[in-house]
């Protein structure tokens, strides 16, 4: 192995990197889960999604972000929910960004659905993209040893 | 790549699934298509989730840009003062609900049977709201809240203003 390959795909930083991006999903969605009316308002805000979608997704996002960051740590299926996952950062990326674009200061809807949370689109977004850096490095690392279910993928 | 794509298509059918099945049985259910006002609407009043009997009248943005021709009426920004700082509507005052304390002079310099529009961001931001009753309690009479607020405003490419 090389030097990148090392890095790439270490057995103990992917290891890491999966728990942390595990347990950040499983946290943002718990909030959301409990108060998808909260959740869908916040969608609704982002002024993004046709309005009879906006429901399905406030009800169905949560679901997928504890279960890809359930299936993440314990290394089941890890392939497809890092995939899961890095496309729903990038959404959320998108999604930021549009808003960001329009001048608009909105509540992110990351980890809570309160409205006393309101950050900066830029932090946001500055957070969102170190976020994608770590679901990137996820992605690629191909250490399978803390795997409860091994794929060959 | 074929293996994480089917992956990725169970996982996402298992929490949909889920999803539904959970949103059915439990107590903080919503409906599974929204009943959202649509923004494009010049003509639909948005009214916040938290409006309330007793509240001043809201308006739509047609009403707000007829009322803005009218020489008699005076546009409160209820942003804060870097928001109204980057654009505003033209001619509109700014008094950042959050810091009113500070506007306090500024405020109680405007004539109380002067007609007002107050407006914010937009959908997300209850700023507008919050200041009309403030407004309403100091005996303020001719309120009006355009919820729709800025956003909307600027999607029009009706009349702002740049900088303070």
């Amino acid at each position: 192995m090389s030097g990148k390959d090392k890095f790439l795909h270490n057995d103990y930083l992917g290891l890491i990197v999966r728990l942390f991006i595990g347990i950040v999903f499983i946290y943002a969605s718990i909030d959301k889960i409990v108060a998808p009316a909260q959740f869908a308002r916040i969608i609704y805000n982002y002024h993004i999604l046709p309005g009879n979608l906006i429901n399905l997704l406030a009800i169905v996002l949560p679901w997928i972000e504890i279960i890809c960051g359930i299936l993440l740590i314990a290394g089941i299926y890890k392939e497809g929910s890092i995939l899961i996952i890095n496309a729903m950062v990038l959404v959320f990326i998108i999604a930021i960004s549009i808003n960001l674009y329009r001048g608009i200061n909105l509540e992110c809807g990351c980890f809570s659905v309160s409205s006393k949370a309101k950050e900066s689109a830029v932090e946001l977004l500055l957070r969102d993209i170190g976020l994608l850096i770590l679901c990137i490095y996820a992605w690629f690392n191909r250490s399978r040893r803390f795997d409860l279910v091994k794929s060959k993928a | 790549m074929l293996i994480r794509i089917r992956q990725a298509v169970i996982i996402t059918l298992f929490a949909t699934v889920l999803a539904i099945i959970v949103n059915i049985a439990s107590g903080s259910r919503i409906p599974f298509v929204g009943d959202w006002p649509s923004i494009s609407g010049s003509d639909s009043v948005a009214v916040p989730p938290s409006a309330a009997e007793g509240d001043p009248p809201f308006v739509s943005l047609d009403e707000a840009a007829a009322r803005y021709q009218s020489p008699g009426t005076l546009f409160i920004d209820a942003r804060d003062t870097e928001d109204y700082a980057v654009a505003h509507i033209r001619n509109a005052i700014n008094i950042p609900y959050d810091y009113i304390d500070d506007f306090r002079d500024q405020l109680m310099s405007i004539p109380l049977k002067q007609e007002l529009v107050i407006y914010c961001s937009g959908t997300e931001c209850e700023l507008s709201l919050f200041l009309g009753r403030e407004m309403q309690d100091i005996g303020y009479q001719k309120i009006f809240i355009f919820y729709g607020g800025w956003r909307e405003w600027e999607r029009a490419g009706l009349p702002m203003d740049k900088g303070i």
